[in-house]
């Protein structure tokens, strides 16, 4: 049993929360288990919904490696509730599991994501586990593929990603 | 939760529920989790408080100078 039990959705009567939970579940992530957690705190659930939804789901950069550096950042932080989740619009794409999984390890050598991509997954690969690496030296890099408001859309979602994954990895989703 | 998230248990979680009801826990697991989050990547960035100790607005120079590029505490439980 997780270490917080969700709430009845039965029970969610803020119009606005409903929406951002239904436009939540049809795009498949965060997922219904931690939204109902979530949902004990009405107003927190509306703006971290809302916020990790258009940082997913919006913006200038490819969804489908977003969805790459999503489980990526989720493996890392040993979150295998993430981990296992996945963007219902990503495989819509044609997004496929042995790509996904090539962004979690020898990404740097697979001739199917091309240079910016790979500057994108090691972005997210070193931003929580070494984050010294990423100096101007690596922002210089990127830029040279991506502008700075991609940077900062790369950056925003990154972090309320992987913020949100460290949160759940302690609450034992998993173990429902 | 920043520095050894396994600790972070159910048994951790027990001794929460004697202080916070869910409600709270929930509103702390959040904010901890976006402020973990943001200030990894604003380290990153490289910029400075925009005021000195006293009071001045300064550059970003100056500020590095002053506020330094390495955080003094807690660098012994996994601060970067």
């Amino acid at each position: 049993m997780s270490n917080i039990q969700g709430i009845e959705k039965s029970s969610i009567t803020d119009p606005e929360l409903l929406e951002l939970m239904e436009e939540a579940l049809h795009l498949g992530i965060p997922g219904e288990k931690f939204i109902l957690i979530l949902a004990r705190v009405p107003s927190y659930a509306k703006a971290i919904l809302k916020a990790m939804i258009i940082g997913f789901n919006q913006g200038n950069i490819d969804h489908r490696i977003k969805e790459v550096m999503r489980v990526q950042l989720a493996r890392f932080a040993g979150d295998s509730y993430s981990g296992q989740l996945r963007s219902k619009r990503a495989i819509q794409e044609g997004l496929e599991e042995d790509l996904i999984d090539s962004g979690s390890n020898d990404y740097e050598d697979d001739e199917r994501f091309s240079e910016a991509e790979k500057v994108a997954l090691r972005f997210s690969d070193q931003m929580y586990l070494d984050p010294k690496k990423v100096d101007k030296y690596f922002y210089d890099e990127m830029k040279k593929h991506y502008s700075e408001a991609q940077i900062m859309e790369l950056g925003g979602f990154m972090v309320l990603q992987y913020g949100m994954q460290t949160f759940i990895r302690t609450l034992d989703l998993s173990s429902d | 939760m920043a520095t050894d998230p396994d600790a972070v248990d159910k048994i951790f979680y027990q001794e929460l529920k004697a202080f916070y009801t869910d409600e709270e826990i929930i509103e702390l697991g959040a904010f901890i989790g976006m402020n973990l989050g943001y200030h990894t990547f604003f380290g990153t960035l490289d910029f400075y408080p925009m005021f000195s100790p006293d009071g001045r607005l300064i550059d970003q120079e100056e500020s590095r100078r002053i506020y330094g590029t390495q955080v003094s505490s807690l660098q012994d439980r996994g601060a970067i």
